[in-house]
């Protein structure tokens, strides 16, 4: 085995141990539920408890399409909770090893800087995709089952097209991780800059070239419209090219050795 | 005008028919609530703030859960 296997299973074991395997899972499905069901309950929720006097739903409105409920999910639930929670779960993804003194540890050891990060970003990213595709799908059975159906070709670039900004998300709060030392500084940078990325979208087409977050824009407009945006590439292309970004400057502070670990 | 709103009104609803598009929600929050008081209950004489985690975890719904597993397990492994 080499040594990215080996980091690699480490962590996958570390996570087995925190019970993240199990949580992290649950509250993206826990997330996914909630969108179609409370707006499919919303009209009959107002009118039983605000008895017909008080605000009421236009029943003339249109009826939600499955996809308008699908992309909903992508924007107000995995883009604000879910996006935080990611961080939380992923601040202290070096920092912890740097608290220890398990980095300085393992660089002494013949492993190169950039099988560690690719083992840490690798394996996290594997699992945190997999819990929101797991989300994702269990949100589309119940659009299904409430609304109309969405067709499984969009549903499938759509979801593609939200991990690369996973990606973006897991890479950034490594490279936070790693140059800073306190869980709090951490979670609020992250935070901040990763929800402004995603806040400022639609602002100008400029910005959204360049914008990793405009992924996730781009998925909700395949849900919604059934086409892709013909700039989409270039957002996906900028995504990556961030990604190798931040990845490229976790590499350059841990081989150079910037951490001080107390 | 009718300005109280009582439980009474609920029984409006119809609850048979909601129930089975719910429970799944109910459930999972559920799940989460009871992993980690299992977990806390077995490291309780390693955790700071017994009491106040479990008031967390019960009340703060879905969200008290998560920040037991992220915050109040790793503040433990420090000591």
């Amino acid at each position: 085995m080499n040594n990215f296997a080996v980091l690699a299973k480490k962590e996958f074991v570390q996570m087995v141990r925190e019970f993240k395997v199990i949580w992290l899972p649950l509250v993206f499905i826990f997330l996914g539920i909630t969108q179609p069901v409370v707006s499919y309950y919303l009209p009959s929720i107002l009118e039983a408890l605000g008895g017909g006097q008080g605000i009421t739903i236009d029943p003339s409105m249109a009826a939600q399409k499955g996809g308008e409920v699908l992309a909903s999910t992508l924007g107000s639930q995995f883009d604000q909770l879910g996006v935080m929670i990611i961080i939380v779960s992923m601040m202290g993804v070096v920092q912890s090893d740097k608290a220890n003194g398990m980095l300085a540890f393992i660089l002494t050891r013949p492993v190169t800087v950039g099988s560690y990060i690719s083992g840490k970003i690798i394996s996290n990213y594997l699992f945190v995709a997999c819990s929101v595709a797991l989300g994702y799908l269990v949100s589309y059975l119940y659009v299904v089952f409430l609304f109309t159906s969405v067709d499984f070709g969009d549903l499938l670039v759509a979801l593609l097209f939200y991990l690369l900004w996973i990606l973006f998300i897991i890479s950034f709060t490594t490279m936070i991780s790693t140059i800073f030392n306190s869980q709090g500084i951490i979670a609020l940078i992250s935070i901040v800059f990763l929800l402004g990325c995603r806040i400022i979208v639609g602002l100008s087409p400029v910005i959204d070239n360049v914008n990793p977050a405009s992924m996730s824009k781009h998925a909700m407009e395949v849900l919604i419209l059934g086409t892709v945006h013909s700039q989409a590439i270039w957002g996906a292309l900028a995504a990556l090219a961030w990604t190798a970004v931040t990845i490229l400057v976790t590499n350059i502070w841990i081989s150079k050795k910037k951490f001080n670990n107390e | 005008m009718e300005l109280h709103y009582g439980w009474n009104e609920l029984k409006d609803m119809d609850f048979m028919s909601i129930l089975p598009i719910i429970l799944p929600v109910i459930a999972i929050g559920m799940i989460l609530v009871l992993i980690a008081l299992i977990d806390l209950y077995r490291n309780r004489k390693s955790r700071k703030n017994v009491l106040l985690w479990t008031l967390i975890i019960i009340f703060a719904n879905t969200i008290g859960p998560i920040l037991y597993f992220v915050i109040g397990r790793k503040d433990s492994e420090r000591i």
